[in-house]
């Protein structure tokens, strides 16, 4: 643009963008990488890849929620092409995830802006751009089979299975003791 | 808690530099009072003036026209610092276009700094001219509005006639422009251009003169403003109404309405009341540098004045790239006994609107801070304009009649709802303004909330007047919006309208919502919200996740062979064993006198839907498997390629949006075609026309309808894309009369069903409605109403991909460089099959 120098691209924050937690978890893959392996490049910069990207992470849903439901929401922003649903790794049912692709980066984007941060199934969903699904990505990672916030979370969700499960067999110990007792 | 104590004694340096940022990095450990007691440290002046100017007038508690001026002497004294300089012409300029609400307050600062140094504004004229001329000759309109809406709060700055000039060339490009095409919208944009542009210029300087030629351009634009235009009807929001009736809302174009506030402002010698006089010459900054009296330079420099920027209006205008129609003033609240917005002969009404619309519209990135401007909209326009935030509606019957009663709230829900009621499209997608709404609501609930009560009721009280398509996008926003909010609403206020007919608006209304709430949630959670009365309308069948299969019943013909064909699909049995059996169908349907291929069809498409029935993957992924056997019987039979719809809706009747879900990838795969689905509704299913009362039809022609229209939108993009190769381009354009062909076909599928219908045409529809006069003239309504819908759709594909507007293809003179980017698919819809049948 001529004539301005402009040090800003907008006037206040864009809610199109990678999430902080996207980023910092690249720039610690990024840091982890030593990058011995001189035959395969670099691997390009998260923005870059995300540049077109038509994918997004959605998290925080209740393990109930189905695809229709997720449909019936994410199809404001345009046309789905492909719903992954996010599956525990064990039990091969929801564990409270999925990916949702659609057929053009301006839906994804819209879909960032306009729907990341509103409630679905009376959770507030977060909604992060994604480098696109491979196979594998749809199991959780968690020790017992689900996401791995899941595993120590001391607050009780009765749409996530209650408490975590690690949390839940750390207690185990003590809530034998109070059944003994009456 | 510091912080915000500090911030009113602490004038000149914003909010108290990066106290938040210190607090959490260093002093973690720091007592409160060790901080306090450390010498402050001020930010550079660049930092501050940023800051300044990115928050101006946003805090209630500081007096804008000081900020202003704080800002305006910080920038004056440091002018010789570059980064300063770069810092404040890149964050103001960037403040002009990207938030509207400031732009006064923006004006005002460099009106102050001008006062104190001549070379700012110079500098600030001398970088916006160039951006003025960019806009306007690239046919940015909004941008180029706002531009031109700074230039004119700087009034005061010029030596000569200042901004008029180019007011009077807009004119006559308008008038270029209705000449040449009475349809032309483009004309109508400039005029509105001027005229929202006069109050700024008038409010910014008490110039006689000025006034004198403001108001020979608007004797000039009445010509243009007055005459309606010939697309205004077919966006009227409430068009089934006579004037006598009256209508809901007053429904006048946005510049008739301008065009008349302002001559009755003109008559009132030009008070504009709302509009923030920022600058005032007598006003001293105080504290500039926000330590201490800065009182040295006492005596009053000379305000100097500069050249007007030499802009040239092209002749023709760049018309841009939007399509463009025009605008009619929409508003819930407007006109009626309670003055809680301005009323429609206030220009305050339009001039409110025209920002508060510009401001959600490009702000559309972060529907959080949107929501926030909207939510502090009485700091952006002088004091008394509005009555307190989150007063009730009740109190405002009991305030005195010579203040305005504006409720900030329900100027601004107005606002965003007249956006989701633009016809024929808002500028962005629905969802953001139910959004905003949400964001909204979040920020002050008690105050947000009554206002949304009485905007549902008023559209509801009027559902049956209102333009079908937008009764629909009411449904869709108030059912997501529930969702949003515990399906929390009085639904027993709608009890009474539990009695009438399903065929009428409203109950049609209720039952789409009702539904729109359980695709969103689950049917059992949705009854739990809603009065005993409601639960008829949410059967138990809803609550089944998994639809019983039909052959399972032995009443049903061919259970045995649809059983047969179930366990084949699910144990992915060779093609031979499945073609077995249906051969065995055909066999006995034929000695039935029944069409063969339709009854395997039945059988084979409702297996499918079974074996799917766990979910939409599921589904899909049987499709996929089957799509052979399925593309081969729509191509052998036209009955038995409906009869997969007619089996996907039977599979799915109580959910009927899975059902819309699967047609839709149907039509992807080819195996339904649009024209197929359009009969099936319209023809096949019409019922004598009840069929168009049901929100599932409409979805269903919707969802097809949209694939084709966007289809041909993409093949024009396409054809007009200079990245491509020029031989692909002659393809494309060799294929655009077919494509769009095919889509008027479409069209007119649909008007001759549904104008049949409006006119009470069809045989079966007399004979079965003789004595039911009631029930006849909601049908009847009904087709007039898809009609009205449909025919507006089509006249505005005509305007973005009709002959008329589709320009010669003409070869580039310059070869392209090789920069021939990858070529997406058109769409997901294969190529052929568009206007087969």
């Amino acid at each position: 643009m001529p004539g301005i120098v402009a040090p800003m691209r907008n006037t206040v924050e864009r809610l199109d963008k990678p999430s902080s937690y996207a980023m910092s978890k690249y720039k610690k893959r990024k840091r982890n990488d030593t990058h011995t392996d001189t035959t395969r490049p670099a691997s390009p910069d998260l923005e870059e890849k995300l540049a077109d990207a038509t994918t997004l992470y959605v998290g925080n849903l209740s393990f109930y929620t189905t695809e229709e439901q997720i449909h019936a929401l994410f199809a404001k922003c345009g046309e789905l092409k492909r719903l992954v649903m996010g599956l525990d790794r064990f039990t091969k049912t929801p564990c409270g995830f999925c990916f949702v692709e659609y057929y053009t980066h301006q839906d994804a984007l819209d879909c960032l802006k306009y729907v990341g941060g509103t409630k679905l199934d009376e959770r507030i969903i977060r909604c992060d751009l994604d480098e696109g699904f491979g196979e594998g990505r749809q199991y959780g990672r968690g020790k017992s089979g689900g996401q791995v916030r899941d595993e120590y979370r001391e607050e009780f969700d009765p749409g996530r299975g209650g408490y975590g499960k690690r949390f839940r067999e750390d207690q185990e110990g003590f809530a034998d003791e109070y059944a003994g007792g009456a | 808690m510091a912080d915000v104590e500090n911030r009113r004694d602490y004038r000149g340096g914003g909010r108290g530099y990066n106290n938040q940022k210190r607090k959490r990095n260093r002093d973690d450990d720091d007592a409160d009072g060790y901080r306090n007691m450390r010498p402050r440290q001020e930010a550079p002046p660049g930092t501050r003036i940023r800051r300044g100017l990115l928050e101006i007038a946003e805090d209630p508690l500081r007096l804008p026209h000081e900020v202003a001026a704080n800002v305006g002497k910080l920038a004056a004294d440091n002018w010789e610092d570059e980064y300063v300089r770069d810092t404040f012409s890149g964050v103001a300029l960037k403040l002009v276009v990207e938030q509207p609400f400031k732009i006064p307050f923006v004006a005002g600062v460099v009106l102050y700094a001008n006062a104190d140094n001549g070379e700012i504004a110079k500098d600030i004229i001398s970088q916006a001219a160039p951006l003025l001329q960019e806009y306007l000759g690239a046919g940015q309109w909004r941008e180029f509005k706002l531009m031109l809406r700074f230039f004119a709060c700087m009034s005061q700055l010029y030596e000569e006639d200042g901004i008029i000039p180019i007011l009077d060339e807009l004119f006559n490009r308008a008038v270029d422009l209705q000449t040449a095409s009475p349809d032309d919208a483009v004309g109508i944009e400039l005029v509105k251009i001027i005229l929202v542009t006069i109050p700024y210029l008038l409010a910014a300087t008490e110039d006689a003169s000025l006034q004198q030629m403001a108001s020979e351009v608007l004797e000039k634009t009445d010509i243009v403003a007055s005459t309606p235009h010939p697309i205004e009807a077919l966006v009227d929001p409430y068009p089934n109404t006579t004037e006598q009736d009256g209508k809901p809302m007053a429904c006048t174009s946005v510049i008739s309405l301008m065009q008349r506030q302002l001559q009755e402002e003109a008559s009132n010698g030009w008070q504009l009341k709302c509009i923030p006089r920022v600058y005032d010459p007598n006003h001293k900054a105080s504290a500039a540098n926000g330590d201490g009296a800065d009182e040295t330079d006492g005596e009053p420099k000379e305000f100097v004045k500069h050249a007007f920027p030499t802009i040239t209006v092209p002749s023709p205008v760049n018309t841009g790239t939007k399509p463009l129609f025009p605008e009619i003033y929409f508003s819930l609240y407007a006109d009626q006994e309670i003055e809680s917005v301005p009323p429609t002969s206030n220009i305050a009404s339009s001039l409110l609107r025209d920002a508060i619309l510009d401001t959600v519209n490009i702000l559309d990135f972060n529907r959080n801070v949107t929501a926030r401007f909207l939510n502090e909209i009485d700091c952006y326009w002088s004091p008394g304009t509005f009555v307190k935030r989150a007063t009730t509606f009740d109190k405002l019957r009991d305030m005195s009649t010579d203040k305005p009663t504006w409720k900030p709230e329900d100027v601004a829900i107005d606002a965003i709802f007249s956006q989701i009621y633009q016809l024929p499209t808002p500028e962005h997608r629905l969802v953001y303004y139910h959004s905003l709404i949400t964001e909204s609501c979040k920020i002050s609930p008690q105050a947000i909330a009554p206002s949304l009560g009485r905007a549902i009721r008023f559209l509801f009280r009027n559902v049956d007047t209102m333009d079908m398509e937008l009764t629909y996008r009411f449904m869709d926003w108030f059912g997501h919006h529930l969702s949003n909010f515990e399906f929390r609403w009085k639904w027993a206020e709608w009890i009474p309208e539990l009695d009438l007919s399903n065929l009428h608006p409203k109950k049609a209304f209720i039952i789409g919502t009702l539904d729109k709430e359980i695709q969103l949630s689950f049917a059992k959670r949705v009854r739990d919200t809603l009065p005993q009365e409601y639960h008829p309308l949410i059967p138990q069948s809803k609550e089944n996740e998994v639809p019983p299969f039909k052959y399972n019943d032995e009443a049903t013909s061919f259970a045995k062979e649809g059983r047969e064909i179930l366990q084949m699909l699910k144990k992915k049995a060779p093609e031979e064993d499945v073609q077995n059996v249906l051969n065995a169908v055909h066999e006995q349907a034929a000695n039935h006198g029944i069409d063969p291929l339709v009854a395997s069809t039945d059988i084979y498409m409702t297996a499918i839907c079974s074996v799917g029935s766990k979910s939409l993957s599921h589904v899909l992924s049987t499709i996929d498997r089957c799509k052979e056997r399925l593309l081969a019987v729509g191509s052998q039979s036209e009955p038995a390629r409906r009869q997969i719809i007619s089996s996907v809706v039977g599979f799915w009747a109580d959910h009927p949006g899975t059902a819309v879900n699967i047609v839709d990838k149907l039509l992807n795969y080819t195996i339904v075609t649009p024209m197929s689905v359009i009969l099936w509704a319209l023809q096949d299913h019409m019922d004598r026309g009840r069929a168009l009362a049901n929100s599932q039809i409409y979805e269903l022609i919707s969802i097809t309808m949209f694939k084709v229209t966007n289809r041909v939108r993409q093949v024009l993009r396409e054809r007009n894309n200079p990245a491509l190769p020029f031989y692909q381009r002659q393809q494309i354009d060799e294929a655009l009369p077919r494509e769009r062909q095919g889509m008027r076909d479409l069209f007119a599928a649909i008007e001759d069903a549904v104008a049949g219908v409006a006119q009470g045409a069809q045989d079966e529809m007399i004979e079965r409605y003789d004595g039911e006069e009631v029930e006849q003239q909601l049908i009847q309504l009904w087709g007039a109403r898809w009609a009205r819908v449909w025919r507006r759709k089509a006249a505005v594909e005509e305007a973005v991909v009709g002959d008329a507007v589709v320009q010669p293809l003409v070869e580039p003179v310059e070869a392209v460089e090789d920069t021939v980017e990858e070529v997406a698919p058109v769409d997901a819809l294969g190529s052929e099959d568009m206007d087969q049948i």
